[in-house]
């Protein structure tokens, strides 16, 4: 103990004092770092497609301001019926999934199934939209499973039907797709929302009132839960339908091409060996902009128009709404879309280990690893490309955001909610908007460190659901641990990493995972940024995906589903052998 | 106390002292052998280099410059055969010449194209990060006119003798464009179909056709069971142009020689109309009723496997047997080429203008023109590709190399294809694909 006594004065006055301002200065200077990160590529992206959209593209010798782009958009054969389908897709699937959400908590608010369907539905969170959309359209083809589990004895069909889907120029397909893979999402943010200890209690414990005054469940959570349930899903809603409009790898799959939605035909139009498509290109990634944009402040609108409706009923005192019947009819919803998704992956699985195969068969003649064995040997570089990336963009997403929340406690006060808007943005704004920008951009400042442009790019994407993930982990940390130490003479950095990282191993592992499933399951912007020279599994899976072999792509997309797991069963196993005594 | 105090925080710091000299020494070990080793290289081939300039050999100095480098070759990843055969190529001149080949997948070769055109625009005039494309048709045409690809090379290569160039049009015209030394020649493509002999018996009504009218009598008394890809993609145009020709094989010699000109407003209407008369017959028996085309020839033969099509067709009448034997496709599958003819084409490979390894790059395609490269391409397990050169060109040795074992059931048989027609001009790619889009690209 003199030891220490003596040792220590002598060192701490000077090195503590150095090593605290180091440290805080970092700390302090990252939300800011963070901002930068986030605005200043989606903004410059965006200018970057300003500028071409008007006509000023030096690339293609033109640098006057015009508006033949724009005149070219709209002359375009079937640009109506591009933005519909993209404007009904994203509404309809959002709609869809925020209903079946909705009706999934309110059925099943007290009962133990609750946590059965959150724990069926976690891992299908992490499986990329790309193989998602593979698995949906091997269920819906006309050849698909459903078609071969009614095939022949109850269709009569020797050879596979003229179908309907996918593709179908509705977009119902596009829709189911994405119907299925924003659901679990909405549920888990829901249910995310209500494990929070303070709020969770009290609306459980509002819930439980409304019962006792005669509610029936479902009306009770409508009329009780919902209100102040959804001011907190309202981000998460908005990102989601976001991304529905403007989606890529969905309706690439799944969708029509008679005309494609806008998206789709602006990713074409860019990629076209036609150049000068590229002027018409930007003018409709802007048109995709407003269309976005649109779609959200309708959402907005649509909120508070329904809130003005409806603010007579929730206090109208009815206690019944056929809650019997709608009780029934969710089970039946919930039962039709877990076992969708389960047949989608079992058929997924099956393709990936088949033989021959042919049309009214259940199950395939043989079964062979021929499929597994060849893809694996072509799988080398991009499964390396895919893990690089994702562990260099997860741990500088990790410290970047570790670093801000440690900011709002070293300043005592919470970031504020311009930075807490800002960190959604690269997720409301719809990535062909600006990626092509950025592209140009990146291009113009290094072009050989394709790695780093596509790390970076990625980081935009990852950060937003690493943020959300680790901030209410890290805010529910008890602050006395923190005070003790500090008043026991710790700097900063020391409370830090000894003290609040330990406590939060669990959760860091968990974003981790989050963040890695994130970065594995980006296509648009690893094909943009990288310029095509990385390949990882995501791009292979979806140049696989019209291909020609559903073999290949399966197998593929069960290595897009593997890869995310992995991490999370490592967050789940490493927590009980280290840091054990640090876990509250 | 204070003393073992001392005497340990002193140790602690030594040991940590050591260890960070030992690092910094190895790490300084390691670079200077690199950069060594890299100035021996370079200083090797600076030497090599002035012997060489003294000798004046060319290709010498192509071999000198071009070892030991990376070749990124951007081609298209569709096909896991392809791929496989690329990356056998990769490992034959990273044994011969050090040369790391990189295969960039591309879903598309406008991908590359568009790739160079944005490092034009950049002001990156040599370091382009495209060193060698695989590219033919409308895409060469692009790529010339914007004056994006280096020239004069190809016809410099020493296996480019091989394919006879002075009697042999198919390996210095592209589409019937003059290639100017921009791309050596890599395999040659006929328009193959093929059915589901399960599916197609023979019984009345589903005889196999076997010529463009007898498709559309078949088509329409099968309906929903045929389909072409959607144009602009490849397949899809060569489905229409094939039917261009066979609908022009009646009309005058005026009318027929149009094809081999540019199209022009004039000329346009009048060649293209009978097309648009046959298209109007064809789609509402179509898959899909007409209202929706796949989007890839991969798609059309997936859904042969899956039965919804009945009959489709390829460029490459190898991919058949290779995807039976895949499981891809049922084994009650056969091949056969149309006896009113088939469009014929040759690939191609070519260097962008501002490529970063020019002389590997060039290395790269002086290996693919090789004899042994072309045989292992031809094979009908590898790729089945048909090869450039000239048999009478090679020596028995060389020969000897392409010959063939016994095929596959579902192969084309050999001299299936008894006519061949010559591609049109290119500029009717973009005439018909204006065309398309206006009557049937919007689904009504």
């Amino acid at each position: 103990m003199s030891v220490i006594s003596k040792s220590a004065p002598v060192n701490t006055k000077a090195t503590t004092q150095c090593s605290t301002d180091m440290f805080t200065r970092i700390v302090k200077f990252s939300p800011r770092f963070l901002l930068a990160l986030l605005i200043l590529p989606v903004l410059g992206g965006l200018i970057s497609v300003l500028l071409p959209a008007f006509g000023y593209a030096p690339v293609l010798e033109q640098t006057t301001f015009s508006l033949q782009g724009f005149n070219a958009l709209w002359q375009t054969p079937g640009l109506t019926q591009m933005v519909t389908l993209s404007v009904a897709t994203g509404l309809i699937s959002t709609l869809l999934a925020f209903i079946i959400t909705l009706m999934i908590l309110a059925a099943f608010f007290n009962s133990p199934w609750l946590n059965r369907i959150q724990r069926l539905l976690s891992p299908i969170l992490v499986i990329p939209h790309a193989a998602a959309a593979i698995a949906v359209g091997f269920l819906i083809a006309p050849s698909g499973m459903i078609s071969r589990l009614a095939s022949p004895w109850l269709s009569g069909w020797e050879l596979a039907p003229n179908g309907m889907f996918p593709h179908d120029s509705f977009g119902i397909s596009i829709i189911l797709g994405l119907t299925l893979k924003e659901l679990p999402f909405l549920l888990l943010m829901a249910l995310g929302v209500l494990a929070q200890p303070e709020l969770g209690k009290k609306l459980r414990q509002q819930h439980k009132v409304a019962l006792n005054l005669g509610y029936c469940p479902m009306t009770a959570f409508f009329k009780v839960i919902l209100p102040s349930l959804y001011p907190l899903l309202r981000l998460p809603l908005l990102a989601v339908l976001a991304y529905a409009s403007a989606s890529v790898e969905m309706p690439l799959i799944l969708g029509p091409n008679t005309p494609p939605t806008l998206a789709v035909a602006i990713m074409h139009w860019f990629n076209d060996v036609d150049l000068n498509l590229r002027i018409k290109a930007s003018a409709g990634a802007l048109l995709q902009l407003a269309v976005t944009g649109g779609l959200l402040a309708l959402w907005l609108g649509a909120e508070k128009a329904v809130k003005v409706l409806f603010s007579d009923s929730l206090t109208n005192g009815v206690r019944e709404y056929g809650g019997f019947y709608w009780q029934k009819i969710t089970v039946v919803l919930t039962a039709l879309v877990i076992s969708f998704i389960m047949l989608s992956l079992i058929g997924l699985v099956m393709w990936s280990v088949a033989g021959f195969w042919r049309f009214p068969d259940a199950m395939p003649e043989q079964f062979t690893l021929l499929h597994f064995k060849s893809a694996l040997m072509q799988m080398g570089s991009p499964l390396f490309n895919t893990l690089a990336i994702g562990l260099v963009t997860t741990l500088f997403a990790i410290i970047l955001t570790l670093l801000c929340l440690e900011s709002e406690q070293l300043s005592d006060k919470p970031i504020s909610r311009f930075t807490s808007l800002i960190i959604y943005l690269p997720l409301l704004v719809p990535s062909i908007a600006f990626l092509f920008g950025l592209v140009w951009i990146q291009q113009l400042i290094n072009n050989q460190a394709a790695f780093f442009n596509v790390v970076l790019t990625h980081l935009l994407f990852v950060l937003p659901y690493v943020f959300l993930s680790l901030a209410s982990s890290y805010r529910r940390l008890d602050p006395r641990f923190a005070h003790v130490a500090a008043s026991l003479g710790a700097a900063p950095c020391k409370v830090f990493f000894k003290v609040k990282l330990p406590q939060l191993f669990a959760p860091i592992l968990i974003a981790a995972a989050l963040g890695l499933a994130i970065s594995f399951g980006q296509y648009l912007p690893t094909l943009l940024a990288g310029g095509g020279r990385i390949a990882t599994i995501t791009t292979e899976a979806v140049t696989l995906a019209n291909g020609a072999s559903r073999r290949t792509s399966a197998v593929y997309a069960i290595m897009q589903m593997a890869l995310p797991l992995i991490g999370f069963i490592l967050a789940w196993v490493l927590p009980k052998y280290f840091f054990k005594s640090a876990r509250a | 106390m204070f003393a073992i105090k001392f005497w340990q925080t002193l140790a602690r710091y030594s040991f940590c002292c050591v260890a960070f000299c030992v690092c910094a020494i190895a790490n300084l070990a390691v670079f200077s052998s690199i950069a060594f080793a890299n100035t021996v290289i370079n200083s090797n081939s600076k030497s090599n280099l002035v012997i060489n300039t003294q000798q004046g050999s060319r290709w010498q100095q192509v071999q000198t410059l071009g070892r030991n480098q990376d070749v990124y070759f951007y081609a298209w990843g569709g096909d896991a055969q392809i791929n496989a055969y690329i990356q056998w190529a990769a490992q034959q001149v990273k044994t011969k010449y050090n040369i790391n080949l990189v295969h960039v997948k591309l879903s598309d070769t406008s991908e590359a194209v568009s790739r160079v055109l944005a490092e034009k625009s950049a002001n990156n005039n040599n370091q382009g990060s495209v060193d060698l494309i695989w590219i033919n048709g409308a895409n060469f045409a692009t790529m010339s006119e914007h004056s994006l690809l280096l020239k004069q090379w190809a016809n410099k290569l020493p296996y480019f003798a091989l394919t006879d160039p002075a009697n042999n049009p198919a390996v210095t015209f592209d589409f019937g464009l003059p290639t100017n030394g921009m791309e050596a020649p890599w395999g040659q493509a006929s328009l193959t179909f093929y059915y589901d002999s399960i599916a197609i018996n023979g019984k009345a009504n589903n005889k196999l056709p076997t010529t463009l009218n007898e498709l559309l009598n078949w088509s329409a008394q099968n309906p929903g069971r045929f389909s072409y890809p959607k144009p602009p993609d490849f397949l899809g145009m060569s489905f229409l142009k094939y039917a261009l020709v066979v609908l022009h094989q009646q009309s005058s010699e005026n009318i027929k020689a149009q094809l081999n000109q540019p199209a022009t407003a004039l000329n346009t209407a009048q060649v293209l109309n009978p097309l648009w008369d046959f298209l109007d017959k064809l789609h509402p028996t179509l898959w899909r009723g007409g209202t929706h085309f796949m989007q890839s020839g991969a798609q059309m033969r997936r859904l042969v496997d899956d039965t919804e099509l009945s009959l489709a067709f390829t460029f490459s009448a190898p991919e058949v047997p290779a995807a039976v034997k895949r499981y891809d496709l049922p084994n009650s599958i056969r091949s056969y080429a149309m006896s009113d003819g088939s469009l014929s084409n040759t690939h191609f490979v070519a260097i962008p203008y501002n490529a970063s390894h020019q002389q590997s790059a060039q290395l790269v395609a002086n290996f693919l023109l090789s004899p042994e490269a072309q045989a292992q391409k031809q094979k009908a397990h590898i790729w089945g590709d048909k090869s450039v050169l000239i048999q009478s060109t090679l020596t028995p040795d060389q020969q000897a190399l392409f010959k063939t074992a016994k095929p596959h059931p579902s192969a084309l048989p050999l001299n299936s294809i008894k006519r061949t027609l010559s591609e049109p001009h290119p500029s009717w790619v973009n005439a018909i694909m204006q065309g398309w889009q206006t009557c049937y690209g919007v689904s009504q």
